[in-house]
C-alpha cells in the first residue's frame, strides 16, 4: 500500500481531472534539462576523452619500450616480447634528426624508421596513409591512385606527413583515369572497366592508352616512351615489372567490345634530399657530401593532435644509414589484447612484468603515462564542467523549493486540516519532501532519457547546431576539431563509466530536489494545526 | 473511563484557555467542563470570536490549553501538553471532523478526498471503498463520485465533508458551524443528514452553530460567555424564559 504522504504528494502533483499541473510541469522540466546537460556534456567528454585513448594508441601503442642504456643489444627482445601473454605486436623504431629539401623548400620533420615486414601490426600506418590521401581534382578527370600501404616503404622510399609534403610541395605519384574523347566512361555505366591496381613509388610520368582488340585483348600503349604490351585480360592483372603501373580488370558488368578505350595519365612521386646533422657538419668542413635521395611513397595524417604535425615515416635502415649507426634501435612500441589493452591498472602491471623479464636495460612506459599530462588536463577539464554545472542543478533546486514553499503558504489550511484528521506533523511535513522527491526522479528518469536521445542523433543535432552557428563552410573547421560524427559516446548498457555518469546525476538531481523540498516540509511540521485552520 | 458514567466518550474537565495580546492577555475559556455520552449530541452556541472553535481544537487536542483535561474514550491527557504522536493516531480513528470551510483537498475529487481520511487511519482498501460510497450515497451525492470540489456546490462540499469526517467511524463528530457559508434550506438539509448520521452511526457529536433551531435539535445544549460555558441548557427552562420574555 502507497503510504499516505506519498500518494497525496503525488496527487498534489499530478491532480485528479487535470493531465498535469503547471508547477509540476515546469519543475519537472527544469530538473530533465539540468541532468540532460550534466549528463550531455559530461558523455562527450569522456567521448572525447576515449576518442584520444585510441588516437594514442595508434599512434604509439599500449606502451613503449625505451632502453635505459644507449644502443642496447635488442635483437633478441622482440622475440622476447612477443612470448609474453597478451602482447600482440612489437614494432622497433629508430628516429633520428633529418633536415629535409625539395628545391628552395627546406624542413625538419619528426623522422621515425620503422621495419616494413612488420606491417601495421602496431601502428596502423596503413590507416594514417588513407587518412592523408590528397586526390587531383581534374575535369573530365578522376584521381584512381591506389592507396599507398606499408608495403611501399622501402630505403629509398618516405611517408611525409600532409604538413611536411606541403611546407616542401611535394607529394607521391599518382595517376588520373581520363575520360576524353571516345575513352570509356566511368563504371557506373554499367560496362566493364580497367583500373590500376598498384603504382609503385618509383613509377614514372606517362600517358597510359588501353585499346581493347576484343573481348580478352588489349593493346597497352604509353604515349611518351612508346611502349607497347599486349594485356590478356584472362591470365590475371598486368604486370610490367618495375617502374610501371598495375593494370587489371575492374567491377562486372558488360563485356569489353573492340574498341573500348581507356586513358590513364600517370605522375612520378617528387624526390627529396636528406641531409644528416653529420652531413652538415661535414658541408660545413668543406666536404662534399651528396645527400641522400629519396621518394615520396605517400603521405600520412595521423589523428592524434600531440603527434608531430612535421613528421617523416622511413625504414630503420634509412635512419641508420643517415645516423650512421648499424643496427641501432630506440625502443619498440608495443600492442596488448585482452583485458591488458583495456585495463589501465593491468596494463600498468604487464608493463611492471615485462620490465623484470627484459632486465634492467630497458623501461616499458604505458601510454597514459607518457602522455599523462594531456590527460591530466582533460580530467581537469571536467571536473571543471562539473563544477560549472553543478550551479544547474542547485538553480533547479531553488526553484523547486521557492515553488514549494509558496505552495505551502497557499495550502496551510489543508496542513490544519490533515493533522486534524489524524496526520502526524512530520507526516505532513513529507508530502512536500516527497514532492521533491517526485520530481527529482522524474526530471532525471526523463533527463537520462533525452541525455540517451542526445547522444543517439548527436550527429544530427550537432551538424544542425554548428551549421547554425559556424555555418555550411565553418563545418569542416569545427569538425576537424570537435569530431562529433566519429565520438566514440557510448550509451549506459554499453560501458560501466557512462552508466556511473548517469547514475551519478540521475542520483544527484533526486538529491538535490528531495533536499528543496525538506525546507517547504520542515515549514509545514512547524505550523500550529489551529492556527493553520484558523487562517484566512 | 470516568468514574459514574462507562457511556462517556469525550470529557474536559477545567479547560482554561487564554491568548497573549499585547502585553496583556484575553481568556478565552475558564474552567471549562464538557461531557459527551456515546452516541448523543451536543451544540455549543455562542456569539462569535467567543471562543467556540478555540474549544473545538482544544477537545481535539489541536491546541495546547493553559491547564484542564481531556479524556477520549477514557484516555486521560493534560490539556496542556504537547499532542504526543500516539494521540495523532487516536486522533484519525476517535474524532472526525467538519468545518465551514469544508477544507476539501482540490487535488482530490470527491472519492479520493473520502478516503483520504481513510489512508490517514488504517489506510484505502475494498471496505473503505464500499463504505465511503455507501456514506455518499446516503448524502445524495453518490452521481459526483470522480468529481472534483471545485465542480460542486456548497451544499455538496459539505455532504462530501460530512462522509469524509465519517469515514472512520469515528466516536465523536466535531462540527464547527458545518452550515455557516450554506443558505438557510441548504444548511437544514445538510443538519439535518448529519444529525440523522451521527444517529443511525452511533456517532457522539459536538456542533457548534449560531442557529438556534439547529442547536435545539442536539440531545443538549450549552452556552459559551465570556468564557464560561453555562450549564446543560433544560429545553423546559429555554421555553419557561421564552414564555417569561412574551409576558
Amino acid at each position: 500500500m502507497v503510504p499516505w504522504p506519498l500518494y497525496l504528494a503525488w496527487k498534489q502533483l499530478f491532480p485528479s481531472g487535470k493531465k498535469v499541473s503547471f508547477f509540476s510541469l515546469l519543475s519537472i522540466v527544469g530538473v530533465a534539462l539540468g541532468v540532460n546537460v550534466m549528463i550531455v556534456v559530461i558523455a562527450f567528454m569522456q567521448g572525447f576523452q576515449q576518442k584520444f585513448r585510441k588516437d594514442i594508441i595508434n599512434a604509439q601503442g599500449h606502451a613503449r619500450v625505451v632502453p635505459l642504456k644507449p644502443y642496447a643489444d635488442w635483437s633478441e627482445i622482440p622475440a622476447r616480447l612477443r612470448h609474453a601473454e597478451n602482447v600482440e605486436g612489437v614494432t622497433p623504431y629508430l628516429q633520428a634528426q633529418l633536415l629535409l629539401q625539395s628545391g628552395d623548400y627546406h624542413a625538419i620533420p619528426f623522422c621515425m624508421g620503422l621495419q616494413p615486414e612488420d606491417g601495421d601490426e602496431v601502428l596502423p600506418v596503413d590507416d594514417f596513409l588513407e587518412e592523408g590521401m590528397l586526390r587531383l581534382q581534374a575535369h573530365d578527370a578522376e584521381d584512381v591512385t591506389p592507396l599507398p600501404t606499408m608495403e611501399m616503404l622501402e630505403d629509398d622510399v618516405v611517408f611525409l606527413s600532409s604538413q611536411t609534403a606541403n611546407r616542401l610541395g611535394v607529394r607521391p605519384a599518382a595517376v588520373v583515369q581520363v575520360y576524353e574523347g571516345n575513352a570509356s566512361l566511368p563504371e557506373s555505366t554499367g560496362k566493364r572497366s580497367v583500373k590500376v591496381a598498384r603504382l609503385d613509388p618509383y613509377v614514372e610520368s606517362g600517358e597510359w592508352e588501353l585499346l581493347f582488340e576484343d573481348q580478352e585483348s588489349c593493346l597497352v600503349r604509353e604515349a611518351i616512351s612508346g611502349d607497347e604490351f599486349t594485356w590478356e585480360t584472362g591470365e590475371g592483372p598486368l604486370d610490367m615489372g618495375f617502374g610501371y603501373p598495375v593494370f587489371e580488370l575492374s567491377g562486372g558488368g558488360k563485356p569489353f567490345v573492340a574498341g573500348d578505350r581507356f586513358l590513364f595519365q600517370v605522375f612520378k612521386a617528387n624526390k627529396i634530399e636528406i641531409f644528416s646533422p653529420s652531413m652538415i657538419e661535414q658541408a660545413k668542413a668543406d666536404e662534399l657530401i651528396p645527400p641522400r635521395e629519396v621518394r615520396v611513397g605517400g603521405i600520412f595524417e595521423v589523428p592524434w593532435q600531440g603527434f608531430q604535425m612535421e613528421a617523416l615515416i622511413g625504414t630503420m635502415r634509412l635512419m641508420a644509414d643517415m645516423r650512421a649507426q648499424e643496427s641501432a634501435c630506440d625502443g619498440f612500441y608495443l600492442k596488448f589484447s585482452g583485458p591488458v589493452a583495456r585495463d589501465e591498472a593491468k596494463l600498468q602491471a604487464k608493463c611492471r612484468e615485462l620490465e623484470l623479464v627484459l632486465e634492467e636495460d630497458w623501461a616499458v612506459v604505458p601510454w597514459f603515462v607518457e602522455n599523462a599530462w594531456f590527460f591530466e588536463l582533460l580530467k581537469f577539464e571536467e571536473y571543471l564542467m562539473v563544477l560549472i554545472m553543478i550551479p544547474i542543478g542547485l538553480v533547479a533546486a531553488f526553484a523547486i523549493a521557492i515553488a514549494l514553499m509558496t505552495t505551502v503558504l497557499r495550502k496551510i489550511r489543508e496542513i490544519g486540516l490533515l493533522v486534524a484528521m489524524g496526520g502526524s506533523r512530520f507526516s505532513v511535513g513529507m508530502v512536500f519532501c516527497l514532492q521533491g522527491f517526485v520530481i527529482g526522479s522524474i526530471g532525471a528518469i526523463l533527463g537520462c532519457g533525452l541525455a540517451i536521445l542526445f547522444i543517439r542523433y548527436r550527429e544530427v543535432i550537432m551538424t544542425f547546431i554548428v551549421e547554425r552557428i559556424a555555418g555550411s563552410d565553418g563545418q569542416a573547421g569545427v569538425a576537424q576539431f570537435y569530431d562529433f560524427h566519429s565520438l566514440d559516446v557510448p550509451f549506459p548498457w554499453e560501458s560501466s563509466e557512462s552508466l556511473s555518469t548517469f547514475l551519478s546525476f540521475a542520483l544527484f538531481s533526486v538529491l538535490v530536489s528531495t533536499v528543496a523540498g525538506l525546507l517547504p516540509a520542515w515549514r509545514a511540521t512547524r505550523l500550529n494545526p489551529a492556527d493553520a485552520l484558523r487562517s484566512e | 473511563m470516568s468514574e459514574g458514567n462507562e457511556n462517556l466518550v469525550l470529557e474536559a474537565k477545567g479547560l482554561s484557555k487564554s491568548f497573549r495580546l499585547g502585553d496583556g492577555s484575553i481568556r478565552v475559556l475558564a474552567d471549562a467542563d464538557i461531557r459527551l455520552e456515546e452516541a448523543s449530541s451536543l451544540s455549543i452556541q455562542g456569539s462569535s470570536g467567543c471562543g467556540k472553535t478555540t474549544l473545538l481544537n482544544l477537545l481535539a487536542r489541536l491546541e495546547k490549553a493553559d491547564e484542564g483535561k481531556v479524556s477520549w474514550d477514557g484516555y486521560e491527557m493534560e490539556a496542556s501538553s504537547s499532542p504526543s504522536s500516539r494521540e495523532s493516531v487516536m486522533r484519525a480513528d476517535f474524532l472526525g471532523v467538519v468545518y465551514q470551510a469544508y477544507y476539501l483537498i482540490p487535488e482530490l475529487n470527491v472519492l479520493e478526498n473520502i478516503l483520504m481520511a481513510a489512508r490517514l487511519s488504517a489506510g484505502a482498501n475494498r471496505e473503505s471503498m464500499d463504505r465511503a460510497r455507501s456514506l455518499l450515497s446516503r448524502m445524495g451525492v453518490s452521481d459526483k463520485e470522480r468529481q472534483i470540489p471545485t465542480k460542486l456546490s456548497g451544499g455538496e462540499r459539505q455532504r462530501v465533508a460530512i462522509a469524509r469526517a465519517l469515514i472512520n467511524n469515528p466516536r465523536v463528530l466535531l462540527a464547527d458551524e458545518p452550515t455557516g457559508n450554506l443558505d438557510e434550506r441548504t444548511g437544514g438539509q445538510v443538519m439535518d443528514l448529519l444529525l440523522a448520521t451521527c444517529n443511525e452511526e452511533k456517532t457522539g457529536l459536538i456542533l457548534v452553530t449560531h442557529n438556534p433551531s439547529f442547536a435545539e435539535a442536539a440531545d443538549s445544549r450549552v452556552f459559551l460567555k465570556e468564557g464560561k460555558l453555562s450549564s446543560r441548557w433544560e429545553p423546559e427552562a429555554e421555553e419557561t424564559k421564552a414564555n417569561d420574555e412574551d409576558n
